[in-house]
């Protein structure tokens, strides 16, 4: 029986560039696990292999998700099974407005389980509840997504997507940047809120210190050049904060 | 107050007086003056086959036309600013589908100082549809304090579709200012890749994205029935 997210040797590349160079990973449910790494070391592009991005090609390796073959499903159905990712650089959406997106987003889910579309009281109740924990006004969720929001704003409204899709593997990359101490102590609240032993956290940072306080992970793991070198608890932040990732890089060129 | 009508041919609206007109249904050719001072909405939500319109505004006169275009024929619109102070906007939406192929014609003339036009059009075609947008403005030499501006923006669908602008812009005045704009090109990558990310079907995230696109016309406009109606009305036929 495999783990609940099992990455396998994954190969990845963007154009003619290999991004991912054999990275393997497991995440069981009700874990939270920090990924870190020097820039390029392929965080984001991990992130973007497990929702399918069609902007990347896996050349190689498995992704087994709940039993399921993650890279057989299209981006759709992969969010569908409970695939969320917060994005590091939210898309705008001009002419929708972020109720409209939810409603689509949530009705989409009923729709391929079979079940009738929300009702309008039962979705504004979904909506507003989460939007109050998460310091969303009315009029955020009226004005087109993404659109003229401040970095914060957007990473917040990322969040507050993850609080309303309620989703069972939760990809947060690079969430504290563009962010003020305040939000980013919403949105970490937001995070907390959401643990549950059902589901699971994957959270691509530089930030030791969000990571301490907000995060606070059961696993930790290094990524460079495509490739995990160096897995453990909490304490290995220590090491980074300490020494950088220089001592890791080479160890992935060794 | 909203008044339906239907098949214009001749219409006059006369001096000082204010009017929304709802159209049901279209007639060939339609003439409409619309005299000193009046304030005219005109929406036309249906169409019929081959049509065209044409409409005079006189001094001071207010002229909103919004229209929804679904390729049946080909559509001829003619604007002429003939008094001072005149205005005139002229709002489209075109949406082509199965192997339709359809000219929209528009013409704004200028032709009276202090004349002020604005036009958006906003098409989306697919299948195999073929749209043409020849947008002409026309500004004569002499005329004074003139403002146009004209916006065309198309999405393509489908590999196969088409959208061909052909601006025209005429202008031998100087104390102009006229502002152009013309841009065809595919639905966002980036934003069709969002939209899934939350679960959404592809084939619903271009729908979304699609109705995002051409509610930037319809919201515009400022009775709440007439704007759902149009809303509700835009949709590719069969």
């Amino acid at each position: 029986m495999s783990a609940w997210l099992e990455i396998k040797d994954l190969h990845a590349k963007v154009g003619d560039k290999p991004i991912l160079n054999g990275l393997s990973l497991t995440i069981d449910a009700g874990e939270t696990h920090v990924i870190m790494g020097p820039n390029g070391s392929g965080k984001s592009t991990l992130s973007n292999v497990l929702c399918g991005n069609p902007n990347y090609e896996v050349t190689g390796g498995s992704v087994s998700f709940k039993g399921q073959n993650l890279l057989e499903m299209s981006v759709e159905e992969r969010a569908r099974a409970g695939i969320f990712l917060a994005f590091q650089s939210p898309i705008e959406l001009p002419g929708v407005s972020m109720s409209t997106f939810m409603k689509y987003a949530l009705n989409a889910r009923r729709k391929a389980a079979g079940e009738k579309e929300l009702d309008a009281v039962s979705f504004m109740k979904r909506i507003k509840v989460r939007a109050q924990a998460l310091d969303i006004t009315d009029e955020m969720l009226k004005r087109p997504v993404n659109v003229g929001f401040s970095g914060g704003e957007k990473k917040r409204l990322e969040i507050f997507q993850m609080a309303v899709l309620e989703p069972d593997f939760c990809i947060l990359d690079e969430m504290d940047s563009g962010m003020d101490v305040d939000a980013v102590k919403v949105a970490g609240s937001g995070v907390q809120i959401m643990r549950s032993p059902e589901r699971s956290f994957l959270v691509i940072s530089h930030n030791t210190k969000f990571l301490r306080e907000q995060i606070k992970p059961d696993h930790v793991h290094i990524l460079a050049r495509g490739r995990v070198v160096a897995e453990g608890g909490a304490e290995l932040m220590d090491t980074i904060d300490r020494d950088g990732f220089a001592g890791f890089i080479k160890e992935a060129v060794a | 107050m909203v008044e339906e009508i239907s098949e214009i041919t001749r219409l006059t609206v006369d001096a000082g007086r204010t009017a929304v007109f709802v159209e049901k249904q279209l007639s060939d050719k339609a003439e409409i003056v619309v005299e000193a001072g009046a304030r005219v909405k005109h929406y036309r939500l249906h169409e019929g086959a081959n049509h065209a319109l044409s409409v005079k505004i006189g001094q001071g006169a207010s002229y909103e036309l919004v229209t929804l275009h679904k390729g049946n024929g080909n559509l001829t619109l003619s604007f002429d600013l003939a008094g001072e102070e005149a205005f005139c906007r002229s709002d489209v939406v075109y949406m082509l589908s199965g192997d339709r192929k359809s000219l929209i014609a528009s013409d704004v003339r200028h032709n009276a100082d202090n004349t002020v036009s604005r036009q958006l059009v906003k098409g989306a075609v697919t299948d195999k549809a073929f749209a043409t947008f020849e947008g002409g403005v026309f500004i004569p030499y002499e005329r004074k304090k003139i403002d146009g501006a004209q916006q065309h923006r198309a999405i393509l669908l489908s590999p196969d579709a088409t959208v061909k602008a052909v601006p025209r812009l005429e202008i031998y005045a100087d104390d102009v200012k006229c502002a152009h704009g013309s841009a065809i090109g595919s639905l966002n990558k980036d934003q069709l890749y969002y939209l899934r990310t939350r679960g959404i079907d592809e084939a619903d995230a271009r729908a979304l994205l699609t109705r995002a696109f051409l509610d930037e016309v319809f919201d515009s406009i400022e009775e709440e029935d007439i704007r759902e109606d149009f809303k509700r009305l835009a949709v590719f036929e069969k």
